[in-house]
């Protein structure tokens, strides 16, 4: 009889184990559990069996009850929440939300990016004032009164003694009256000049200024650490020139072309033609501006630079007109 | 400047250098090319041809049909010139050719029914000068069909240089093919004198009287005697045009040649137009009407130096001459002017006087005062030449204090450490003199020389170095292969800035940068304006006094360009004046960094699963508290609100911080946005980060995260209207209870229903001690607490939850 017990629990769970769907599941219980399944029917049996045997068969057909009851439910419950979760399926395709997310002007990022090159090399960063003192944009830069040099910037005077600067250079002098050398440091910010604006002119824009004065520092290194920069900012292979200039407050001065990067250097408008695109002013310190700021020009060498970030900009992002920088049009901000 | 390659070539040999180089070699020496002309390039095409036939065009009265020859063909071409004559020899341009004046093409062509094979040229189209009235006719005794590039001589190579205002040495041939001497080591070849001079002595028929000798210290003159004035042999002109100059008569055209020969500015009198034949140079005491010789009339201050007669004013010294004695077609006699004088009373009175000539250009940057007797006679002996004449024995050169060349030692080590390698002292010595230094006293590390007085810019060591640095080649100096980091303390002062640009841009916010100029009007809005002044316009005649200005300038701008939702920042500086009087001293004006944000329209738009939602106060209030979070400084600062307007906002608040005010803002008035032509709401706030960065934030330290569970009580009560939020939260957290730590509003509710004048507040308090478990005993008491003296207090009703 036990035999038949055991048989009977095998085929339910054989059964069970190929159950995939509410249907599956629904023919279960009606071959073991319905009012003529399997279980009823050994129940139904229960009177035909003699009396002495008639408790042990009744346990059984219990156990096997209860067994097969349980297998039951918990896989009814199994296929439930399986078909319920196909049966709400969603449509993914929804479009998205747009999460608001700001952005830096390019400006901004580009002077941001110049500033990490510099630091990684040991430089710290400074600041100046945007409304200046005639003696720290030019005196003491070494721009004598009444010389054409002062032609070079046209400039916004706020009075006789003050106005706006017309480059990031007066910060130099700011910096080395406060600090004994070494002193080694960029000084980013906003200069103004007197010019008509068009599209490749406007009267406001920002520079970055470099310095460093120590006992040995020498052209070589200058252009070492420029050309350091340049190859960081603008790729590794790239080509480039140091040609002689003129600047009050630097002597030997130099300006560094790059290779235009839009013609390659073949020549095109950008570049007038030449193949080479201006990127930066640069040179040694003059020993008369260490004067104004009692350094010894016989104890101390410097080098310093300067470039203008909208121009590089300009150039790096193909942008055709400097007046978008302050149009400040969320479409153009977005891009970047 | 214009150099002429042909003209340069007459004092220097350039053969087996090609164009290139010369391009190359003399930027790379710091006097940039910035354009190359050649006339080889542009001219190729054209042909010297003769008219053989003109008729008028049955369809245009203003035009011809012509029958040219060009040396092998008869070609019919419409021309519209008024010149045009049969027999004439003029420029054509066949198919093919390119017109410099446009850089247009000339195609085969039917004008108006009439076909055309090529154009006849004029003068303005070939870029050979500026008359446009009729095409160029050239001299008879020209090769029908030969090219112009060598009939016409138009084989130059013209380069614009750019020279930086420390080489007026370089504004000259002369001064370029030294430098070109220099850098290829080539004899400079400069042109001697040889004058045919009268024997009557020129101090018998001028005098020079020198008043200011610190303003003209020398001045030289020569005198030619019975000249013809007429029009400069084509040579002359040539030359003249090739660097951009208008011939005018052989007398002024020798003087404008030897400028560009030499750099010496010349001017030329007539001689009988200078009252008792006499030159006074002198400061002019009284303001004085003057026409120059562009017959324009000037007001010249007292204190201009002036060329004077016995009489009256004749020039103004440097810059240009007057109408009273220039040089006529009846000139016989003149004198001829070659002066040094002060470089800063010229560049001053050329300022004043917005005139700016190529004489003032030269004078200002420093002429060569040595020059001056050797460039009267240069002019003097082409005038000869050209114009006949007598050339008067002698030349009067007032000159009483002679300026001598300074002299300047050059150190090799000191040369070596500036650049950072060695030249060798050979090489250092054959600059200096091919550039025209004298050299003597050459020491084992020294060598002293002395600076032509043409080098006015050469003054010290360093200037030396440069000189042998540049004509060395910059490209000569090595690249070091490593830079030591130098030790000393470093510091970024933008690094609080930056980390502000951060906080704005992952709350949302774009980037603005505006124009620090605005107009005066806008500038008084916020401040006390700053003016500029030379401004460019009325509108960016002020600094501005904050950055409202120009952030409302930019949303009215993206609000016409459609770009209706918008959160705006700027950081910038902004600046205020202190005083009613004009700016002296760093004292008198304050400059401060500030940053504004600013919302505009919609902080969600509808979609499918969100509903919209503007922006509003407390969009903005929300925005300034996160800002002020992330820098730790939230819990440091009070909020002041004020909802009557001011002369910005319809509403606002303001932080402070120590009791300083951090910043403030709101809701804009219409009648402000009014001015901006906006009509949307504009929400904005502008934060003070100068005063911000003077406070010492505290090192954040860590707080162990709670271990004991919360208990969260809800209530709410129906109050008057007029009681503010603020009160009844400060009267919660002031009641000192030890387990109540936060109070939240979480529903505000107005209703009829709960009366007019009413509404409901529902709050949301949170009870915890950070030792242990709380009962919900002992929180029930606070809370009761809590119930009645709201109640008690604000006369508030209890809503049954
Ligand atoms: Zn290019």
């Amino acid at each position: 009889m036990q035999e038949n017990f055991n048989q009977i629990q095998k085929e339910f769970d054989k059964d069970i184990s190929q159950v995939s769907s509410l249907n599956d599941i629904e023919q279960i219980r009606i071959k073991y559990l319905s009012r003529n399944g399997i279980i009823s029917n050994l129940f139904d049996k229960l009177r035909e069996i003699p009396k002495e045997n008639k408790r042990e068969f009744g346990k059984s057909v219990n156990e096997l009850r209860d067994y097969i009851t349980n297998i039951y439910e918990i896989k009814k419950k199994e296929i439930l929440s399986k078909s319920s979760q196909e049966s709400s399926k969603i449509d993914l395709t929804l479009p998205a939300n747009q999460i608001k997310i700001g952005s830096k002007h390019i400006l901004t990022q580009t002077l941001e990016e110049i500033k990490e090159i510099f630091k990684s090399l040991g430089f710290s960063v400074f600041e100046g004032p945007e409304l200046e003192s005639d003696y720290y944009n030019f005196e003491a830069l070494n721009f004598p009164d009444d010389h054409p040099a002062r032609d070079m910037q046209d400039t916004f005077f706020i009075s006789k003694k003050f106005l706006l600067r017309t480059h990031t250079s007066p910060v130099q002098i700011r910096v080395m009256e406060k600090n004994k050398p070494p002193v080694r440091a960029i000084m980013p910010g906003r200069v103004y000049r007197n010019e008509a604006i068009n599209a490749r002119s406007y009267c406001t824009f920002q520079q970055v200024e470099g310095l460093y004065v120590d006992k040995d520092v020498n052209f070589s290194e200058l252009k070492g650490t420029l050309v350091s920069f340049a190859k960081q900012f603008y790729g590794n292979d790239l080509k480039y020139r140091f040609r002689p200039s003129f600047f009050p407050f630097t002597e030997p001065s130099a300006e560094m072309d790059i290779t235009c990067f839009l013609c390659k250097g073949k020549g095109c408008k950008v570049c007038k033609n030449s193949g080479w695109l201006e990127i930066l002013g640069c040179g040694m310190v003059d020993p008369n501006v260490f004067k104004y700021v009692n350094y010894d020009p016989e104890e101390y060498l410097g080098y310093a630079f300067g470039m203008g970030i909208e121009r590089i900009a300009l150039l790096k992002y193909g942008i055709n007109d400097i007046r978008i920088f302050f149009e400040n049009d969320i479409r153009f901000l977005r891009q970047f | 400047m214009k150099v002429s390659l042909n003209w340069l070539k007459e004092y220097i040999n350039l053969d087996g250098i090609s164009l290139n180089e010369i391009v190359d070699k003399l930027t790379m020496a710091g006097l940039e090319v910035e354009e190359i002309i050649n006339q080889n390039d542009i001219y190729k095409d054209f042909l010297v041809a003769e008219v053989k036939e003109v008729i008028k065009h049955p369809n245009a009265e203003k035009l011809s049909i012509c029958k040219i020859f060009d040396g092998k063909n008869i070609l019919q071409v419409v021309c519209g010139a008024p010149n045009v004559a049969v027999n004439q020899k003029v420029v054509f341009a066949p198919i093919g050719a390119i017109i410099p004046n446009g850089n247009y093409e000339i195609k085969k062509a039917k004008i108006r029914g009439i076909e055309s094979f090529g154009m006849i040229c004029s003068e303005d189209e070939l870029l050979l000068g500026n008359d446009s009235s009729g095409i160029l006719v050239l001299s008879d005794d020209l090769i029908v069909g030969s090219k112009v590039t060598e009939s016409l001589n138009l084989n130059d190579v013209i380069l614009e240089i750019s020279i930086t205002p420390n080489r007026p040495d370089a504004l000259s041939h002369i001064g370029v093919a030294r430098d070109l001497s220099a850098i290829f080591n080539r004899e400079l070849k400069i042109p001697s004198i040889s004058l045919v001079e009268d024997e009557k002595s020129i101090f018998d028929y001028a005098s020079v009287e020198v008043e200011d000798i610190n303003n003209c210290p020398r001045y030289s003159a020569k005198v030619i005697l019975n000249v013809e004035v007429k029009e400069s042999p084509s040579w002359l002109q040539q030359k003249l045009k090739a660097v951009g100059l208008r011939p005018i008569n052989n007398i002024v055209d020798v003087t404008n040649f030897v400028l560009y020969e030499i750099g010496q500015p010349l001017h030329a009198f007539d001689l009988d137009l200078l009252n008792d034949k006499k030159i006074v140079v002198r400061i002019i005491s009284k303001n004085t009407e003057f026409v120059t010789l562009d017959s324009k009339k000037r007001e010249l201050p007292a204190g201009t130096l002036m060329i004077c007669d016995s009489q009256r004013e004749v020039a103004i010294a440097g810059i240009m001459g007057g109408e009273n004695s220039e040089i006529n077609f009846n000139t016989k006699n003149i004198l001829i002017e070659s002066a040094y004088f002060n470089p800063s009373k010229i560049r001053r009175t050329s300022k004043l006087l917005q005139l700016q000539t190529d004489s003032s250009y030269r004078f200002e940057r420093g002429t060569d005062p040595n020059i001056t007797k050797f460039a009267a006679e240069r002019a003097a002996q082409l005038i000869a030449e050209i114009a006949g004449g007598k050339v008067l024995k002698g030349t009067i050169d007032v000159y009483p204090k002679k300026i001598s060349p300074k002299e300047i030692i050059l150190r090799f080590s000191k040369l070596n450490k500036v650049l950072g390698f060695e030249i060798e002292k050979e090489k250092v010595l054959i600059i200096l003199k091919n550039l025209g230094f004298d050299i003597y006293e050459v020491q084992p590390d020294e060598v002293k020389v002395s600076v032509p007085t043409f080098r006015p810019d050469v003054e010290r060591e360093i200037d030396l170095i440069e000189e042998v640095a540049r004509i060395n080649g910059y490209d000569n100096i090595p690249i070091v292969p490593k830079i030591s980091v130098t030790l000393e303390k470093k510091e970024d002062h933008q690094k609080f800035e930056d980390k502000i640009r951060d906080i704005c841009i992952g709350l949302g916010f774009y980037e603005m940068i505006n124009n620090p100029l605005v107009s005066e009007k806008e500038a008084l809005l916020t401040g006390n304006p700053i003016k500029i002044a030379n401004p460019i316009s009325v509108d960016m005649s002020s600094l501005r006094t904050s950055l409202f200005a120009g952030a409302l300038n930019s949303v009215k701008r993206n609000l016409n360009l459609g770009n209706k939702d918008l959160m705006l920042f700027e950081i910038g500086n902004v600046f205020n004046s202190r005083v009613q009087s004009e700016i002296n001293d760093f004292n008198d004006f304050q400059e401060k960094q500030n940053l504004i944000i600013v919302l505009v329209g919609k902080e969600q738009n509808k979609t499918w699963n969100y509903s919209e939602k503007s922006f509003d106060f407390f969009s903005l209030k929300s925005y300034v508290n996160a800002i002020l979070s992330k820098i730790s400084l939230e819990k440091f600062t009070k909020d002041s609100y004020n909802s009557n307007e001011n002369e910005i906002f319809i509403y606002y608040f303001q932080k402070t911080l120590n009791d300083k005010i951090i910043g403030s803002g709101g809701k804009v008035k219409k009648q402000v946005l009014e001015l901006f032509d906006i009509s949307s709401d504009v929400y904005l706030f502008e934060f003070d980060l100068s005063e911000i960065k003077k406070f010492d934030i505290p090192v954040v330290k860590y707080i162990e995260p709670l271990k004991y569970p919360k208990i969260i009580r809800d209530f709410a009560f129906i109050f008057d209207k007029n009681i503010f939020y603020e009160e009844i939260e400060n009267f919660i957290l002031t009641q000192k209870l030890k387990l109540l730590k936060k109070v939240e509003l979480f529903d505000v509710f107005e209703s009829d229903f709960i009366g007019e004048s009413k509404r409901s507040l529902a709050f949301r308090l949170e009870f915890y001690d950070e030792t242990r478990t709380l009962t919900e005993e002992e929180v029930e008491v606070e809370f009761n607490y809590l119930i009645e003296k709201i109640t008690n207090n604000f006369n508030a009703k209890l809503r049954s939850s």
